[in-house]
């Protein structure tokens, strides 16, 4: 199950809906907002776009990459659009396994190829501006 | 349409000054080719050359692969998804 969505990811539906029979083991990774405040101003919230239906596409051949390489039961991948507050789930990645060592691996994999092919951009929201983050432009006034 | 759709995602956006646009084009043209009309439009690109990939319908693409009128073409600037 792959999705994009714009509303708060429910984690516990998509854990459980990753148990089955034939699996031993489920591995769960949940990418939350962290607040930087490294400078005197500070983050308040991130605010995620995709190009969309590329993004969902991409997420979707991350799983056949997955089922691919590994025994796998079950993938699901979420990520979430739009304003996100600090230490909220911003993306939840559940696979089940019939044992750990693939399900922790694939689980890795996943997040890794998220940061890599899915054209999804956060912007951090400061007190006195904002910043996209990995290409350093924004309305922030240097430091 | 006799141009191609152009659209622009998080920096790229910022640096345009839009989030949509269109190019004309001619058949038989690359995507390489679409870049310095882009540039050219909006020159607030010109500093993320290096760090932009470009998708053709929503595939990532190189830019020598062709370009046709009708198509969508969008400037991806590193994403940060996760």
């Amino acid at each position: 199950m792959f999705r994009i969505v714009e509303e708060p990811i429910d984690v516990g539906t998509l854990v459980t809906g990753a148990f089955r029979p034939d699996c031993g083991a489920v591995a769960t990774f949940v990418g939350t907002t962290r607040i930087d405040e490294s400078s005197g101003a500070s983050v308040e919230y991130l605010e995620y776009e995709a190009y969309r239906p590329m993004a969902d596409r991409k997420l979707g051949e991350i799983g056949a990459e997955i089922r691919e390489r590994w025994e796998v039961g079950h993938v699901a991948i979420v990520h979430r659009l739009g304003r996100v507050d600090p230490g909220e789930p911003s993306v939840v990645i559940v696979v089940a396994s019939p044992r750990r060592g693939p399900a922790f691996e694939a689980s890795r994999y996943a997040i890794e190829r998220i940061k890599e092919v899915v054209p999804i951009w956060k912007r951090e929201v400061w007190s006195d501006g904002y910043v996209w983050v990995g290409s350093q432009v924004g309305t922030r006034s240097p430091a | 349409m006799n141009g191609v759709k152009v659209l622009l995602f998080g920096a790229a956006a910022d640096r345009a000054g839009l989030r949509q646009t269109e190019l004309p084009v001619d058949d038989d043209v690359t995507l390489g080719d679409l870049w310095p009309i882009l540039a050219d439009r909006h020159p607030g690109l010109v500093p993320m050359r290096d760090t932009l990939a470009f998708a053709v319908n929503g595939e990532y693409a190189r830019m020598e692969d062709p370009v046709s009128p009708g198509d969508e073409v969008a400037v991806l600037p590193p994403v940060s998804g996760g």
